[in-house]
Parts: structure tokens; C-alpha cells; sequence
């Protein structure tokens, strides 16, 4: 199908190498218009990586400079050396994620399955209960979350500190649903086929429903990932002090608080962990495209 | 009666796998959201500050003090005008893209599914902070390229007048990655025979597209306009990030006012107050968007 969407219109009765003119002019037009749109969505990342390796004075001249003409590690040195624990918010923010990742999966494999393959008394209404929280602004669970936080003295310890970190995260209704959706996917035969083979529903669960339902796992691993490492305003409130910051907020911190006192904002350095901070889930991303894609995909496209 | 019970308790043996498999995660989903939400909610009646054990109940005084504080209009009326301005430029956008980028082949539209995403996986916070920079009124980006095509220097973040649209702006270069994703999913499936016999039939692309394509994506379609409209009430960290609320609350949001409220000024109860509202308002919207699906549902 070389046609282009929306661009040009082929009355039938053109000769064919107009027609065919005509096509290749609305693909080079589409491509110059996807192109110049990507540049501009893409622009504020380039700004920022290459505004990391520029001098205070650069990041400040009119006209501004597109290329840096004299880069410099500066501001990278100024990030890892500051009075903050730059790769301990990085090894913060693995730890919270990866937490929030291995029980969100366990979870919503175990209920999601429960849910798609097994008919018990209550259990639409259950699921439905589940559905209907699925969209609601979280926010408003923070407050009682907090004071209970709080409330437990979690934070005083780092490793109360992490769990109290991944706490919000753990109910996880879209997971839940997603797995569900797979899981009913599941053939009742090779169900029934593995307990008259003597297999216990533990059993049924772990070698035959984990593999199959695997996709979907992996989906929401990435997808989860992703979102705790972003769940920027409870870790702003839950962390105790500058050692149990994660990324997001320590590149807040840097980028709001002057750095050393001084009175106008190092951009350089700004820059410098604007990008240390996207640089994980870039690589993140392009390394995992297709799961983010899954994890989006899965719960909303039929087919 | 008691041969009931049995009855049911029988019932509920016999289905024992089901619930044990289901337990772990209901029994998260009732302490970390149900509890959490019930929670809030009777907060919502409370004043209660810091030290939580002296609340006072007050009662729905609080909703009604709540609606006369000019704060919590202003944050009401800016929510709701950040989804009215955001969702449908996310949706334009986002399904011109899709369809320009749809016909172009599988390693095309892997390629721009990423460029378009990729400012989403960054996050809001790390994208502000580049946007503070390309918002200077002196030495920044933007301004430099108006003044390119003789446009006087704007006061992004600082004036009444562009706050709330600068804000807007950042929040879109990350919330069209999403519906993208989503709408060549959804033009991927399509029924490509019917697609074809509009050609046999003469109709040209823009017909096709008009007629055919977008009333067949509908369901994406109505899918993305409720999760973006969900997405966008809850904004709060580019505002956290670029303006604080201001200059004067201009760009102040619902979540940002909870934020606010709660966290640096400690009255939970009021706090709680304006999330149940932000809750009822956005389970409304959802329910309306969700009738309007289910009855155009094939």
C-alpha cells in the first residue's frame, strides 16, 4: 500500500504516472512534515545533553550556540563532585524500581490469573470493584499513605525507606487487568489436560500459565519500571534526607536550589543532570521499545 | 439459615484456588488504595494539621469554605482548562502523526513511535528543567527563535498572561508518545479489505480518512480522550517544576493545590477535601466518556 494518508487526492481516472508523481510528492511531503515535527519534540533533549557540555557564559550568549564549539566536562565533574550523592540517587532509584517491578509482577500474575481463568462466587463483582479505581487520580491516597508512613516511622531505616517508597505502587489495578486479559487468553484444554496428569493448581499456575501469560509479564515489568522511576511527588515526600533522594528529585533539587549558594543558576550543571537523570531511561527505552509498547497496547487494542 | 451458610461456606471451598490466587493482590489493593481512599475521604471532614490526633470535625464546612477560597476556584477552573486546552491538541496531533506515519512502513513507524515517546521516558521533572533554561525572557531558546521572525520577548513563566500556557506546552511534548502508540496499534488492525474497496470505489484519502478510518478507530480514539483527560487533571510536577502555581496562581492545578495544602502547609484535611473533589469530578468525566463509548461500541 503506497498511499499516502491525507495528503493528495487520485481521482481514478489519472494516467498512472501521474498518479504515481503524485504519490511520491505526498510521501516527501508527509516525511518533511514527520521530520520537522520530531525535531521539534526532540529539540528540548538535544538543548539539554548538548547545553551540559557548555561553559556558564555559552549557555548564557545571545545568539545561542547549536553547536558546542568548545565542550566541556565541567559541568559533569561540578555533578559527581557537588555536595550531593549524585550515583547514590541513581542506585535509589534502581532499588525503589526494581522493588516496586518483582512484587507488582508476582501480584498481578497471581490475581490477573485468578481473575481471567477462575469462576468463583463474588468474582465479577470483585474485578469490577478493582476496574472502576483503575483511572482514579492517586494523589488523593497519598495523604492517609503518608501520615501512616509516618505514622510507622518507615523512613528512619533505608531499607523502611525503600519499601516505603514502593508502597503506593503495589496495588496495581491496571497490572491486575492487563494479566487478566491475557490470562483468559489461556486454553481451559491444557488446563484440564495437566490435572488429569495429577498437576496440582500450583503447579497449573507456574509451568503452565506463567509461560504462557510471559509477554504480558514482561510488558508490565517494563512498563511499571518506568512509572516508579517516575513517581516523582512520593518520593519527594517520603525521602527522609539528600541520601534517599531518587534521580527525578535529586535533578529537582539541583535544579531549584541554587548550586553553592550562588544567586543565579548554574544551567551547565542543571543540564548536566537533566541528562544523567533521562539517560537511564532512554537507554531503558530503546532497549526494551517493544514491551513499552505491549504494556501500552495490551490493555486497550483488541486483536 | 445455617444450611445456607454451609451452603456458601461449601461454595467457597470448593473455590479455594480462586481466592488464595487472588488474595495477594486484593488484599494490596484493599490497604494500599481502598483503605488509603476511605481514609481520605473521612479526613475530608476534619481539620486536621500536623499533629493528627488533635483534628476537629467539622463536617461538610469544609467543602463549603472550600468552594468561597479564591485558591481553590482558580486551581478548579485552570484544571479544568488545562484538559480542555491539552487533550484535544494531543489528540489532533497525535492522530495527524499516526496517520502520516501509518502507511510508512514498519521501521518508519518504529522510528517516529520512539522520537515521539521518547520525551514521555524522560518525565516531566527532567524535561522542566530543560524548559526553564529555553524559557528565559533574556537568553533563552524560544525567545531567541521569536525574535527570529520578530517576535518581542515573552515572560514565559513570570507573567499572569503565558504562564499557564507555557506549562501547557511542556505537558504536551510528552503526552503525545502515548496515543501514538496506540492509534497505529489501532490503524494495524484494521480490516485492510474495507479500506481497499474504498479505492475500488474511487473514494480519495481524505474521504477515506474522514468516512472510513477514523469512525473505525473510534474506540481508540474515545480510549485515548479518557485516559488523557485523566492524565492531564492530575497535573502538577512541570508545575511544580517551572512556576509553583504562580505568578498569582495562574497556573496552579487541583494536584498541585493538594501538594500545597498537604505537604508544605499540613492542613490534611483541607487537602483531602480538594482530592475527593478532584475524584468525584474525574469519575464523572470518566463515567460520561465511558456511556459515550459502550453506545458507540459495535
Amino acid at each position: 500500500m503506497e498511499t499516502t494518508a491525507a495528503t493528495v487526492s487520485r481521482p481514478r481516472e489519472r494516467p498512472h504516472h501521474q498518479k504515481l508523481w503524485l504519490s511520491r510528492l505526498g510521501r516527501l511531503f508527509s516525511y518533511v512534515i514527520l521530520t520537522v515535527l520530531a525535531i521539534v519534540f526532540l529539540l528540548p533533549l538535544y538543548w539539554m545533553v548538548t547545553g551540559s557540555s557548555k561553559l556558564q557564559t555559552i549557555t548564557m550568549a545571545v545568539p545561542p550556540e547549536f553547536f558546542p564549539s568548545q565542550p566541556t566536562l565541567a559541568n559533569w565533574i561540578k555533578l559527581f563532585t557537588g555536595p550531593w550523592p549524585s550515583w547514590r540517587w541513581l542506585l535509589n532509584s534502581i532499588i525503589v524500581s526494581m522493588l516496586t517491578v518483582v512484587i507488582v509482577v508476582i501480584i498481578a500474575a497471581m490475581t490477573g490469573y485468578g481473575f481471567g481463568k477462575k469462576r468463583f462466587p463474588g468474582s465479577e463483582v470483585l474485578f469490577f470493584i478493582l476496574l472502576s479505581t483503575m483511572f482514579l487520580p492517586s494523589q488523593v491516597m497519598l495523604i492517609p499513605l503518608f501520615l501512616l508512613v509516618r505514622g510507622l516511622h518507615l523512613t528512619d531505616s533505608v531499607p523502611g525507606s525503600y519499601l516505603a517508597m514502593a508502597l503506593p505502587m503495589l496495588s496495581s489495578p491496571y497490572g491486575i487487568f492487563l494479566v487478566k486479559q491475557f490470562a483468559s487468553t489461556i486454553p481451559d484444554d491444557l488446563i484440564d489436560a495437566a490435572k488429569i496428569d495429577g498437576a496440582s493448581e500450583w503447579q497449573i499456575f507456574m509451568r503452565i500459565a506463567v509461560p504462557i501469560m510471559g509477554p504480558a509479564l514482561a510488558a508490565l515489568a517494563i512498563f511499571t519500571f518506568n512509572l516508579a522511576w517516575n513517581y516523582f511527588m512520593w518520593h519527594l515526600l517520603v525521602a527522609a534526607d539528600k541520601f534517599m533522594y531518587t534521580v527525578p528529585v535529586g535533578v529537582s533539587y539541583i535544579a531549584r536550589v541554587p548550586a553553592y549558594g550562588k544567586v543565579t543558576q548554574d544551567i551547565g550543571l542543571m543540564m548536566a543532570g537533566g541528562s544523567f537523570g533521562a539517560f537511564f531511561m532512554i537507554v531503558f527505552f530503546l532497549a526494551f521499545q517493544q514491551y513499552f509498547v505491549k504494556g501500552i497496547t495490551f490493555g486497550a487494542v483488541k486483536g | 439459615m445455617t444450611a445456607k451458610l454451609t451452603g456458601l461456606g461449601r461454595e467457597i471451598w470448593r473455590n479455594r484456588a480462586g481466592y488464595l490466587f487472588i488474595a495477594p493482590g486484593y488484599l494490596a489493593f484493599v490497604v494500599f488504595m481502598l483503605i488509603p481512599l476511605a481514609a481520605a475521604a473521612g479526613l475530608s471532614f476534619y481539620k486536621a494539621s500536623f499533629v493528627i490526633d488533635q483534628r476537629q470535625f467539622v463536617g461538610l464546612e469544609q467543602y463549603a469554605r472550600l468552594f468561597r477560597d479564591a485558591k481553590f476556584q482558580k486551581a478548579l477552573v485552570n484544571t479544568i482548562k488545562y484538559v480542555l486546552v491539552v487533550v484535544p491538541v494531543t489528540l489532533g496531533l497525535s492522530l495527524m502523526i499516526s496517520l502520516l506515519v501509518h502507511p510508512r512502513g514498519i521501521r518508519a513507524q518504529s522510528f517516529y513511535r520512539g522520537a515521539f515517546y521518547l520525551p514521555g521516558v524522560a518525565g516531566g521533572v527532567i524535561l522542566s528543567v530543560v524548559w526553564l533554561w529555553i524559557f528565559n525572557p533574556t537568553f533563552g531558546l524560544l525567545n531567541y527563535l521569536l525574535g527570529l521572525v520578530g517576535i518581542e520577548p515573552v515572560l514565559w513563566l513570570a507573567s499572569t498572561k503565558t504562564s499557564f500556557w507555557a506549562v501547557s506546552m511542556v505537558v504536551l511534548t510528552f503526552t503525545i508518545g502515548q496515543p501514538i502508540i496506540l492509534f497505529l496499534a489501532g490503524l494495524a488492525n484494521l480490516n485492510q479489505d474495507i479500506l481497499d474497496a474504498c479505492v475500488v470505489d474511487g473514494a480519495n484519502n481524505w474521504q477515506r480518512t474522514w468516512f472510513v478510518t477514523l469512525p473505525l478507530l473510534r474506540p481508540v480514539i474515545l480510549f485515548v480522550i479518557a485516559t488523557q483527560t485523566i492524565g492531564v487533571f492530575q497535573i502538577w510536577e512541570t508545575i511544580y517544576m517551572l512556576t509553583e502555581g504562580g505568578p498569582s496562581n495562574s497556573s496552579t492545578s487541583l494536584v498541585f493545590l493538594i501538594y500545597q495544602t498537604a505537604f508544605i502547609a499540613g492542613r490534611y484535611g483541607k487537602a483531602s477535601a480538594i482530592g475527593v473533589v478532584l475524584l468525584i469530578l474525574v469519575a464523572i468525566v470518566t463515567f460520561g466518556q465511558l456511556r459515550l463509548w459502550d453506545r458507540t461500541e459495535v
